[in-house]
């Protein structure tokens, strides 16, 4: 076990050092650079002389050729340090990690939610398959299935934040918190705080509801085929029993490399969805530091996501491991 | 007598992919999906005759003219018609420039790159700037002065193309990568499946933004070049097993052993039979691939302005919810093409699989 561990870490080590390495080189070729974009700069009354622009390139490691300057980064990044965001003035650890709650509190309870729902759902759809309820809702499924988040987003607010506007049933069309959220009192600020994440997590919720769950059905539907399903059922198991028990407990082993590999969607979230709710998470962040050129940023981002890719994949392989026995990695 | 016998034994058995289709014809909801597909191909494909300016056929100056024509590809407009100054206003100057001139029109008189304004049509008002509810002359309202259903006829052209030319390459590219990695195996297989499993790692919506910001004006093309190169690992994958699979069989070793080359045995002999299993991501990619670009559009990051893509209509709408004719219409429409490309991948997927197959045909 350690020995593939190792190799695996190892490898996992090398894919990183790739991955930003081409990511690296791509946003350097990106036409116009993080000075280019700068609000002061545009000012025409105030353009900076060409010595302080030279000192900014350097800041901005701009007068470094691509390979030079990235090697720069990555022995600062060893060392812990991912540089400091040209848009906001701070460390990027910091703006990342201003950003990390506003994403987790989107994603942890969307996932929460679609494992709890899909399961059940799952379970319902073989245990009733064929049946004209379990296909009513099988068809649901894949309509929900077929519709982009970002559309099912878009709707949700026309129909929550502005067909309901003034109804009991309003929700806030975007954003964190309310206008007047200072002066509220901290209870009234949490349920402004939840009032805010219902659409958004709905939106994230619901493609991986759909998909998992079809998932639990297909994989049922397989297992229950087998013969020591009917030698439950010749001993006098009740159904519920056999489901749970000798069925259900079957279907987790390819289950286990989905929750792997829905780790990396824990902080990425979804650029789109953030856009769209104007919710100050990583995605969103993502999105304005390419638009801004935010060297560092973009770079910080990346590794994150990039480890955790990884660190999910391993996941998925360890517990895969764990969930069946007739696995190992001897 | 003996001719019967001599067409029986004529009579092949039906292929494999004869088979499938038979299999595929009878899901309904398949063959409905496929349906919608193809009447979508025709809107594309005719989008010009159906909504826009400028006439199908007129005849001006004694010559018969094809103006439509333009809006698939600008420079075709012919250019006397630049010569005299039409300035894309085609009704009033054909009647004042020849009087003896007639034309065909579409169907709608509605313009998906400009607002069309007052008395352009004769005694027919313009469209409203702001606020262009549904109406009996913008069936779907306006976005911007823009009519969204002719921006929706010509929106289709780009959405179908997105999805056969950005799958199309990213195939392309999966199968020979796929092909040539499960073929030969040892060194090359190991770096091959070293560089999916690194593009794989790369969050595909994070690699399709910065590539297009590198782009300094992307296109609609740059950006189906962009989703082809980004999507073909799932493909190759699949590819690469299937060709892991077959190269052990019988009929290649017989292939070798009477000398064929290796091409030659991957693409004419092992593709054909691993095809099928190939074909059903295929599809489903071209769905994603239609969702991915509606996405980008959203964010502002699609094809660039003029063009009508119905991602772009989104954009629009984000900007004001009150107008819900410019998300409710786009939406639907995107909901609707993907659910038919996913129906057919899951018709495809029933119907090729030799596990599912009725044995009685």
């Amino acid at each position: 076990m350690a020995g593939y561990l190792i190799r695996r870490i190892l490898l996992g080590l090398l894919t990183l050092l790739l991955i930003t390495m081409a990511i690296y080189a791509l946003i350097r070729y990106m036409p116009g650079n993080p000075l280019a974009t700068d609000a002061a700069m545009m000012n025409p009354e105030n353009m900076p002389s060409e010595e302080d622009i030279q000192r900014m390139r350097a800041a901005y490691g701009l007068d470094k050729s691509i390979p030079e300057a990235y090697a720069h980064w990555l022995t600062n990044m060893i060392k812990g340090d991912f540089g400091s965001s040209f848009a906001e003035k701070k460390p990027v650890l910091d703006v990342i990690g201003s950003r990390v709650t506003n994403t987790l509190l989107l994603t942890v309870p969307s996932l929460i939610l679609a494992y709890i729902l899909a399961i059940p759902i799952g379970l319902f759809s073989t245990a009733r398959s064929g049946k004209s309820d379990e296909r009513l809702v099988g068809v649901v499924l894949y309509m929900l299935y077929a519709i982009p988040s970002f559309i099912a987003a878009l709707f949700l607010q026309l129909l929550f934040a502005v067909k309901l506007e003034g109804t009991a049933f309003e929700l806030p069309l975007m954003g964190t918190k309310a206008d007047d959220y200072e002066a509220l009192t901290s209870s009234e600020q949490i349920w402004d705080l939840l009032e805010h994440m219902i659409l958004p997590v709905i939106s994230f919720t619901y493609v991986s509801l759909a998909y998992y769950s079809r998932f639990i059905k297909a994989n049922m539907e397989e297992v229950i085929r087998q013969d020591y399903i009917r030698t439950a059922k010749a001993k006098g198991l009740g159904p519920f029993r056999i489901m749970i028990h000798h069925a259900f407990r079957n279907t987790l082993i390819p289950f286990v490399t989905l929750l792997g590999l829905s780790l990396p969607a824990l902080l990425g979230g979804a650029i789109i969805l953030e856009q769209i709710f104007n919710w100050p998470g990583m995605g969103q962040l993502y999105f304005r530091s390419i638009l801004t050129r935010d060297y560092p940023v973009i770079m910080g981002l990346t590794f994150a996501l990039s480890v955790l890719t990884l660190l999910g994949q391993l996941l998925a392989d360890i517990l895969y491991a764990f969930v069946d026995p007739r696995i190992s990695y001897q | 007598m003996k001719e019967t016998t001599a067409a029986s034994e004529n009579k092949k058995s039906p292929g494999f992919w004869r088979h499938a289709w038979l299999r595929f014809r009878r899901k309904k909801l398949s063959m409905c999906a496929l349906i919608v597909v193809f009447l979508l191909s025709l809107v594309a494909i005719f989008s010009p005759m159906i909504a826009g300016t400028r006439p199908i056929v007129c005849k001006y100056k004694g010559n018969l003219y094809f103006p439509c024509m333009a809006y698939f590809n600008a420079d075709w407009e012919n250019p006397i018609f630049q010569k005299d100054r039409f300035r894309k206003r085609y009704p009033k100057n054909l009647k004042e420039k020849d009087p003896d001139s007639w034309a065909v029109w579409p169907l709608i008189f509605q313009d998906p790159y400009r607002p069309v304004r007052n008395n352009e049509w004769e005694d027919r008002p313009g469209n409203p700037f702001n606020g262009g509810e549904p109406s009996s002359l913008n069936i779907f309202g306006t976005s911007k002065g823009k009519d969204v259903l002719a921006m929706m006829v010509h929106g289709t052209r780009i959405a179908l193309l997105v999805g056969f030319v950005s799958t199309g390459i990213a195939a392309t590219i999966g199968i020979f990568v796929g092909a040539v990695s499960g073929y030969f195996g040892g060194w090359v297989d190991i770096i091959i499946s070293r560089i999916i499993e690194l593009v794989m790692c790369i969050p595909s919506i994070v690699l399709i933004l910065a590539l297009m910001a590198v782009i300094e004006q992307p296109t609609i093309w740059h950006m189906m070049a962009i989703l082809g190169f980004t999507s073909w690992t799932g493909m190759a994958r699949l590819t690469r097993g299937e060709f892991l699979k077959l190269k052990e069989s019988e009929f290649v070793a017989a292939a070798r052993s009477i000398g064929v080359g290796p091409f030659r045995i991957m693409f004419r002999h092992i593709l054909p039979n691993a095809l099928a299993p190939v074909m059903v991501p295929i599809v489903f990619g071209i769905a994603a691939a239609i969702k991915v670009e509606a996405g980008l559009s959203l964010l502002g990051f699609g094809a660039p302005p003029p063009n009508p893509s119905w991602g772009t209509i989104l954009n629009a709408g984000m900007t004001n919810y009150t107008e819900w004719w410019q998300i409710v219409f786009p939406g639907v429409a995107i909901f609707i093409t993907i659910l038919a490309y996913n129906l057919i991948g899951e018709g495809l997927q029933e119907s090729t699989d030799p596990r599912l197959a009725d044995p009685k045909d």
